[in-house]
């Protein structure tokens, strides 16, 4: 045969150095201290903010009574205007919301901020662990050959699940206070005919609730957990005992995730993101934090098996394979604009106040710039630059695609996150920055750990070779 | 166009044809072109087929799309190049200013898309010499069948004649033939 058919790889191990584990225990260590500073910064300037906020407020609705005016409120009085807008009753259902926001009065913004940041990188990198999870069960379902070299690396970036789910936890029963205003809402007093009532919030209270909030979203991520311990069990079986049966057993349990995830992450996203701005909804809502996982997911599983073939391993991956990931990413950039584009677009056209809202409050003086620069670093960026053919074959060209997708969607993680909660003295300070810097150095730190802890290739796959000789033509 | 004298390797399994085609290459036999009823994985690249810059082709003509759905709109539903002469159109409550840049995406994207795909086709069928009404010329009708050919030029053949049909006839040709390119779609039944 004129091409050179490979029939047998060796088995390669991932050593975790003393060396790289200093390095990213410094970026997590970095990212603590960079936190501490930033909330000390905060707390310190928190006096003077909250004081402008509160003559912001007045100005705009001095007919209320603003005791304890925080930024949060800023934001609430977006929906309290367009609730306004959109229902003839709407004035009762706008001070009901407001006096359920102004009632618990947390004056204290760096709170809040804190909380938010948490929670906006916690969800982040849970999508990553999620997104290699769908990876692995997506190449079983489709019974793909060309990624199997990668499956170690996905298994390993799926480890994080738990600590995701530990950090989500945290999130729901510590600091949803700070974040959620239709908990208070619902935990708190309101009848019918009273100002505090409001309408819009009534007809969700099937669904925001404390058993769905509390209870959906920690079973759902521990029902993932379980599938992420069953899928990796059969392949540590596998790697143990060889043959089909494991494989087989595979195919069915990442079909069966597949469904499970379709509906389960759904209602995750629903639960955990879209009820910060609790007034608003979108039906495409869960479609569009599916296109974030799947693209930042894919790049991720890219970087890390660059990483691992600069570091000379993995040297069975080929340009090839490396190609194909490529493609992925550049297809679901496309995906994830298509998908921000048909929210975007039908909200913008119908202008409807109710929808809009959602858009307003980020296309403000504060947002917008960032509102703007998230569609270029997610979209047009990563489409022109991974256009070419050698773009995608071209390791360093493919980790800088790979950076500003990455941080494209955490500014688009960051437009989700804070304008409804932190609203509109949101900024990206040291707190941003260490957080995010922190929840990296953790995720990088943790998923090496697990890929050192295991070979780097399924040894005993059966499409192993198929994926060694993967050819895309010229 | 003068007349090409080619020599054709004709092989009946996609392996040997693989197999011959490589030999061929290393011994620095140029390879005209191969002829196959079926795809043979990796072919290309044992042939030495560069790579088609026809994607530069589309991404110039998905570029002309894109500019001219833009020019398009912009003429039509905005003031920006100086061209309503009587009175704005004012659809669906948009902006007359670049607030409306959104509402011109679905414009934008199916005209990138139009000037692609048959900008991209007519491209392809220019480079191919496939054009309608021209008559196929098959240099042996059972390369449509079950049989693989190889054809080399024998102007450009550096080599003896006997080596390269020992080179084919050792990777499994079952026949070898000489043939002129042109005239051969009056022979098509040999």
């Amino acid at each position: 045969m004129g091409h050179h058919i490979i029939t047998e790889i060796e088995s390669e191990k991932y050593e975790f150095t003393s060396k790289s584990r200093r390095i990213v225990g410094a970026v997590f260590v970095l990212g603590l201290i960079l936190t501490i500073l930033g909330i000390v910064q905060l707390r310190g300037g928190s006096a003077d903010a909250s004081h402008e906020a509160d003559t912001a407020a007045v100005e705009q609705h001095d007919d209320h009574a603003m005791d304890a005016a925080s930024h949060e409120e800023a934001s609430d009085a977006h929906y309290a205007d367009a609730a306004d807008a959109a229902h003839a009753e709407g004035g009762h259902d706008a001070e009901g919301d407001h006096a359920a926001a102004a009632g618990h009065g947390h004056g204290s913004t760096w709170v809040t901020r804190l909380w938010a940041n948490i929670l906006m990188n916690s969800y982040y990198f849970m999508l990553f662990a999620i997104a290699a999870m769908f990876f692995i069960a997506v190449n079983y379902a489709a019974n793909a050959g060309w990624s199997t070299l990668l499956k170690k690396v996905a298994e390993a970036i799926t480890s994080y699940l738990p600590v995701a789910f530990i950090t989500i936890a945290i999130v729901l029963f510590v600091g949803s206070g700070e974040l959620y205003h239709w908990l208070d809402y619902f935990n708190g007093e309101k009848t019918p005919g009273t100002p505090e009532y409001d309408a819009i919030m009534e007809s969700k209270a099937w669904f925001l609730n404390n058993g769905w909030f509390y209870v959906g979203v920690p079973v759902i991520m521990l029902i993932w957990i379980l599938f992420r311990w069953k899928i990796k069990g059969l392949s540590r079986k596998e790697d143990q005992e060889g043959g089909t049966t494991y494989f087989l057993k595979s195919i069915r349990f990442s079909a069966g995730f597949i469904v499970f995830f379709a509906f389960s992450f759904s209602i995750l996203s629903w639960l955990v993101l879209m009820s910060l701005d609790a007034h608003w909804f979108s039906t495409i809502y869960s479609v569009y934090n599916f296109a974030i996982a799947f693209v930042t997911g894919l790049t991720v599983i890219c970087m890390f098996t660059i990483y691992l073939k600069s570091k000379g391993y993995m040297s069975a991956v080929s340009d090839e394979v490396i190609h194909d990931l490529g493609k992925f990413m550049f297809a679901f950039s496309i995906f994830w604009a298509y998908i921000w584009l048909a929210q975007f677009l039908l909200i913008w056209y119908a202008n409807l106040p109710e929808e809009v809202v959602y858009y307003d409050a980020r296309l403000t003086d504060t947002f917008k710039p960032l509102f703007r620069t998230n569609i270029i670093m997610c979209f047009f960026l990563p489409f022109l630059i991974l256009m070419m053919r050698n773009a995608k074959r071209h390791p360093k060209v493919l980790m800088l695609a790979g950076a500003i997708i990455l941080l494209g969607h955490w500014l688009d993680m960051y437009l989700m996150v804070m304008p409804g909660t932190v609203g509109e003295s949101a900024s990206i300070g040291l707190l941003e920055i260490g957080m995010t810097m922190t929840f990296a150095g953790f995720f990088i730190y943790w998923v090496l750990h697990n890929l050192s802890k295991d070979q780097l290739y399924p040894m005993n796959h059966p499409y192993l070779l198929e994926s060694v000789n993967h050819d895309v033509g010229v | 166009m003068l007349d090409k004298k080619l020599i054709l390797g004709v092989f009946d399994d996609g392996d040997k044809l693989l197999s011959a085609v490589t030999k061929l290459r290393q011994k620095g036999v140029e390879i005209m072109d191969c002829f196959t009823p079926y795809p043979v994985h990796n072919l290309d690249r044992a042939m030495g087929i560069k790579r088609t810059n026809l994607t530069v082709g589309a991404f110039l003509c998905g570029l002309t799309g894109f500019l001219s759905g833009l020019l398009l709109q912009f003429y039509m539903m905005t003031n920006h190049l100086n061209t309503f002469k009587s009175w704005p159109m004012i659809i669906g409550g948009k902006p007359q200013n670049y607030g409306m840049v959104p509402s011109m995406v679905p414009v934008t994207f199916e005209l990138t898309i139009l000037f692609t795909a048959f900008g991209i086709g007519i491209l392809f069928f220019y480079r191919a010499k496939m054009i309608h009404g021209k008559i196929a010329q098959v240099l042996d009708l059972r390369q449509t069948d079950d049989l693989l050919l190889v054809a080399i030029e024998q102007d450009h053949l550096h080599m003896d004649r006997s080596e390269l049909d020992g080179i084919l006839k050792s990777n499994g040709a079952i026949e070898i033939r000489e043939r002129n390119l042109e005239g051969t779609s009056n022979a098509k039944n040999s």
